[in-house]
């Protein structure tokens, strides 16, 4: 907590007044427009930013194939331009998406020796501190660009961090300063916003506040895949299973992220619709295996979650949620592991067997 | 695209970001002037107006306050504007573009109605506007510039690489009556923003010159005071007829720096410093507005003529302002670099895909997606 008094939001805040943004509809129809015109990008700028609207698409829209995509051109262009720092934090970045943490650090290093005083790398590399689960790090980090963000950037990082930490009043604050301080009209850095404080709320499991920033965030962007799929999760544990089914339908059946099929499965599962259900699961388990075959690191907490629960082969689960434990020791990552072990009767013994240097939770 | 990428704000939406701005006697009527805002470089097909933004035209009448060595601009308080606004999509077009309206407000308080890519724009009382996809009439080598500045030498190859070959933008073009609509001139200051919307709009960008945020004042490293600093969107919340003290000095600062850089480049200095420590060309570049003298004829390649006579003590001869055709990068560098001294330099680029046309809307017709990467 060194250095939170500097950078945390003051008590009192005037309510925000809601930002006027561009419509959901255009800013993606202008994503698109962004990301068609610098194909054949003919600068290291043009394709760095190319890569990070491929990300953010792939963020908005659920698709893993952009993110696979902005991976292979970072890697390309940092064999072109290996002088620039922005190449290397460009290449994090993707690097960060799939949770390889420790080679986006490495970028982040080369970074920083090129251009030390680079503040995309360094909150580049505050964020990665934060899903590492070195949430202390990642605040001093955050602190060291204090100066020179941009107030909405700072506040809106901070938000997130607080978000995942589960501290909910301060998150809050952070978020309305966000909301105070845009001066922007394009809805995307809002809506991931949101999403975080839904998520936030979800794991409080305070669904109706979940339900309001999910719902927010698609009123903003209606296309944008996760608040979507979060938004049918809240609504299927509020006893609406029938809204849920309807919103993941189409989100099941058009990305290639098989989270929206697992959920499906889920819900559909729950409501009885077994043959509906089974469907929808073997789709999700095929292309969760293809997924960890090629990202294991990026889809082994999500992985395991499904095969722990719908997926019904909890050993798979157990192995995936000890390789996430690995690839960062978030509370998360160890509650995912003890849901892991409890699924096991084995369980302690399982974790011991498997080899794993497991350190506890107290330790980070 | 002179104003691509200006500031890191601009770059989170792109229907906001203002890549150049033109102003001309038109070519096909001596009565009537045009103004021009092109926005979103490197559009692709896709790409419409934010709902959310007003793009403005700003105009007021100037006069010329001094000549010579201390050539300054008189603008007046009196101001016209055009507010133009878009609605959000519906349907597609033949041509799979998105099917957009807009409006334009205009200083006379009357609202012109139009369809987005219709050539023929809207029309009423002395004034015709347009707003849709259009090829981008800016040419330049970026590499290249880069390059000059990376290694204090002119970099430019004898054919160079156009940055935005068959590239797109978004364009909004007013053509209007000046005497009619206008009060005062025949000299006018014109400045293009980009604002968002709300009882209170807020400027996300200005733009009044080409290449004064991107090519005059983005270099950090000749900057001996404020080595750190990125300038471009402090520059860009300022009022273009209004800079406030606060920042004032960090403007001038980087400018001199910058076109100390620039003069110094083929060793030889056409610019010294005045007795104030500036160099001669800040204080009119700060004024960062185009002049136009609407009464002058039409004229292919004008732009600071008005500029470099006060600075020589003599009328203007032109109408200033900027035509869509000009090669702006021979001649900001001849003028930055060897100030007329010398034999023009050429950037290597002489023209963009499509030249403009003098006939409404000007601008040429978007460029298909294929063409870019061709």
């Amino acid at each position: 907590m060194t250095g939170l008094s500097k950078i945390s939001a003051p008590a009192v805040w005037p309510a925000a007044s809601p930002p006027t943004l561009t419509d959901g509809t255009i800013a993606l129809l202008n994503l698109q427009a962004q990301i068609d015109g610098l194909e054949g990008h003919s600068t290291t700028g043009e394709a760095t930013a190319l890569i990070d609207l491929l990300i953010l698409r792939g963020l908005i829209l659920g698709r893993i194939s952009d993110y696979e995509r902005a991976a292979q051109l970072a890697d390309r262009l940092v064999e072109h331009a290996d002088t620039d720092a922005a190449v290397y934090v460009a290449r994090a970045r993707t690097r960060a998406v799939f949770h390889r943490f420790t080679e986006a650090l490495d970028d982040l290093d080369q970074a920083d020796r090129i251009s030390p005083q680079d503040i995309a790398a360094k909150r580049e590399r505050a964020a990665i501190l934060q899903a590492l689960g070195h949430y202390d790090e990642a605040l001093v980090t955050y602190g060291t660009v204090a100066d020179r963000a941009e107030q909405f950037e700072q506040a809106a990082a901070l938000a997130g961090f607080w978000a995942e930490r589960g501290e909910t009043e301060t998150a809050q604050r952070s978020y309305l300063e966000s909301l105070r301080s845009y001066r922007g009209v394009s809805p995307f850095p809002l809506v991931l916003l949101d999403f975080q404080l839904g998520l936030m709320w979800m794991r409080q499991e305070r669904l109706n506040e979940a339900r309001t920033c999910f719902a927010t965030a698609i009123a903003r962007v209606p296309a944008y895949a996760a608040a979507q799929g979060h938004l049918a999760e809240a609504e299927a544990d509020l006893a609406e299973p029938e809204v849920a089914v309807a919103r993941l339908i189409p989100l099941a059946t058009s990305s290639d992220d098989p989270d929206y099929a697992a959920q499906l499965a889920r819900i559909l599962g729950e409501m009885g619709r077994n043959d509906q259900a089974s469907g929808w699961c073997r789709l999700a388990a095929n292309r969760y295996d293809e997924l960890i075959a090629a990202h294991p690191g990026a889809f082994a907490d999500h992985a395991a979650e499904f095969w722990l629960g719908t997926g019904k082969d909890p050993r798979k689960g157990l192995r995936l949620a000890e390789f996430n434990l690995r690839v960062r020791k978030t509370p998360r990552a160890y509650d995912l592991l003890a849901q892991a072990l409890e699924a096991n009767t084995a369980g302690a013994a399982s974790a011991h067997c498997s080899g794993a240097h497991l350190p506890s939770r107290a330790e980070i | 695209m002179s104003d691509h990428f200006s500031g890191p704000r601009a770059l989170s939406d792109p229907a906001a970001d203002i890549t150049d701005v033109y102003a001309f006697p038109a070519p096909d009527s001596p009565n009537h002037l045009v103004l021009v805002l092109d926005l979103f470089g490197k559009a692709g097909p896709s790409a419409v107006f934010s709902d959310a933004v007003i793009y403005r035209f700003r105009i007021r009448p100037l006069e010329i306050g001094a000549m010579g060595p201390e050539a300054a601009f008189a603008p007046s308080q009196t101001e016209f504007t055009f507010d133009c606004t878009f609605d959000v999509p519906s349907g597609r077009s033949d041509s799979r573009r998105p099917i957009q309206h807009g409006r334009c407000l205009t200083p006379g308080g009357r609202t012109i109605s139009f369809r987005v890519d219709d050539e023929n724009g809207g029309v009423d009382e002395g004034v015709q506007v347009f707003a849709g996809q259009r090829s981008d009439p800016f040419f330049l080598d970026v590499r290249m510039i880069e390059r000059t500045v990376a290694t204090g030498k002119l970099s430019f190859k004898p054919k160079g690489s156009d940055t935005l070959y068959g590239t797109n933008v978004l364009a909004i073009a007013i053509k209007l009556e000046w005497r009619k609509i206008l009060k005062g001139g025949p000299l006018f200051a014109i400045v293009c923003e980009t604002l968002a919307a709300g009882k209170q709009p807020v400027r996300i960008e200005r733009v009044g010159r080409p290449e004064i945020k991107n090519v005059t004042l983005s270099w950090k490293q000749f900057d001996q005071i404020n080595r750190d600093l990125e300038i471009r969107d402090l520059y860009n919340s300022e009022d273009a007829f209004d800079v406030k003290p606060d920042y004032f000095d960090a403007y001038r600062v980087r400018m001199n720096a910058n076109l100390a850089f620039y003069d110094g480049i083929d060793g030889k200095i056409d610019w010294p410093f005045d007795r104030y420590g500036n160099h001669p060309l800040t204080k009119l570049l700060l004024a960062d507005f185009l002049v136009v003298d609407a009464s002058k004829r039409f004229a292919e390649t004008s732009y600071f003529e008005i500029e470099r006579s006060m600075l020589a003590g003599r009328t203007h001869a032109t109408p200033g302002g900027r035509w869509l055709n000009e090669d702006f990068m021979d001649f900001v560098f001849t003028l930055y670099v060897n100030g007329g001294n010398a034999p023009p330099i050429n950037d290597g680029i002489d023209g963009p895909i499509a030249w403009s046309s003098k006939t409404f809307p000007y601008l040429a017709p978007p460029n298909p997606a294929k063409a870019a990467a061709a």
